[in-house]
């Protein structure tokens, strides 16, 4: 039972780890287009989008990154279950206000021609995703992972 | 990978690696952060308002008549519909000064489209925009497929006439490339979300029917 965890957690560390960084991957070197894609959820102020849209990208690479090596596996799974979270709480108020965008996870972005937006399928693999983080962020063992240190003392913290 | 995890707190590597990845991603990030930003210092055309997003302007010294501003990119389709649809009108607009109208040559869908916002911007030192513009939609390629070189832009120029060796010269070395960058900063800071975008006196139109279709588009411009 505890070996089959271990490798559940492998699992979970290269689909998130991996799915962070082929989104950054496809976005870092479309910086306009993904400034777009923030704008264009009207969430945030036009400067503080444009903002998180060249930032993202680097930092979904970084959490990849580290998924996939398994280093620092509590603190990146949290992170990466935070952004998800964030992802689920923007495509879903798109949705509920009817407005006619491009999800832009993976690149692209942007309004789109009314009635051609895609909602549920991002939506549900953000709340896939959002569950593997949250198992990682929980029971951060597993196989191949560059963390050795049982991390009890994180858990004691309660972050 | 294959190493046995030692007893103890032997973390040196994880930490190392985590040491190294917040670092690249860091020395990755701010220089593009800086970069980003407006470069007031950039070389821009004679026909370009800073004021006016770093746009290219005709008629800027109308008064009483509409404003309208267009964001495009030399590489969306859906601008080349645009083109096809509304470029006469707005050809005589401009020629009749009925309206004052600023392009704003976007490149956000790749590196073909700052060579071909380039290659505008030197075309309008010419005099020359317009034609090349309706030219560079007439042709437009799949997007990124390597059919826009400076060569080609050249050869595109040349086929509207503009033979200048001020032209060659200009796209060739990718002289208003600071310029490409401070449009596209221009209208991140305006919102403009999809090309193309028009806003007529200020008031973005919304998408749909009225971008393609010549009556519409015309009623929305006269409306104002």
């Amino acid at each position: 039972m505890k070996e089959l965890q271990l490798w559940f957690g492998l699992l979970a560390r290269l689909v998130l780890g991996g799915v962070l960084l082929l989104a950054g991957y496809l976005k870092f070197d479309e910086l306009d287009k993904s400034q777009m894609a923030v704008r264009a959820y009207e969430m945030l102020p036009v400067p503080l989008a444009n903002f998180i849209g060249i930032v993202l990208p680097f930092f979904e690479i970084g959490m990849g990154l580290l998924l996939i090596l398994g280093a620092g596996i509590r603190y990146s799974a949290a992170l990466g279950a935070l952004l998800m979270a964030v992802f689920v709480i923007g495509i879903s108020q798109a949705w509920a206000r009817g407005l006619s965008i491009d999800c832009g996870c993976f690149g692209g972005g942007g309004q789109v021609e009314p009635g051609t937006a895609n909602y549920l399928t991002p939506l549900l693999r953000d709340i896939g995703l959002l569950a593997l983080g949250i198992y990682l962020f929980r029971f951060p063992q597993s196989k191949f992972a560059l963390d050795k240190k049982p991390q009890s003392a994180d858990i004691e913290k309660g972050i | 990978m294959s190493s046995k995890p030692k007893p103890g707190k032997d973390n040196f590597t994880r930490n190392l690696v985590i040491g190294v990845v917040v670092g690249v991603v860091l020395i990755m990030l701010v220089p593009t952060l800086i970069s980003n930003r407006t470069d007031t210092s950039a070389k821009i055309p004679a026909s370009v308002s800073a004021e006016r997003g770093y746009g290219i302007v005709f008629n800027g010294e109308l008064t009483g008549v509409p404003v309208l501003n267009i964001y495009e990119d030399f590489q969306c389709p859906a601008c080349g519909q645009f083109e096809i649809a509304q470029g006469d009108y707005l050809e005589s607009l401009i020629e009749e000064k009925k309206a004052t109208v600023v392009f704003h040559t976007l490149s956000f869908l790749g590196t073909e489209s700052v060579l071909a916002a380039n290659a505008a911007a030197c075309s309008a030192d010419e005099g020359k925009f317009l034609a090349l513009h309706k030219m560079l939609y007439q042709t437009q390629p799949r997007e990124n497929s390597g059919a826009w070189t400076n060569e080609s832009l050249v050869a595109a120029g040349e086929s509207v006439g503009i033979t200048s060796e001020s032209y060659k010269k200009c796209v060739n070395n990718g002289e208003y490339a600071g310029w490409v960058n401070n449009v596209s900063a221009s209208a991140a800071q305006e919102d403009v979300n999809s090309t193309p975008t028009v806003f007529i006196n200020g008031k973005e139109l919304k998408r749909g029917n009225e971008y393609y279709d010549r009556a519409l588009f015309k009623a929305a411009v006269e409306r104002g």
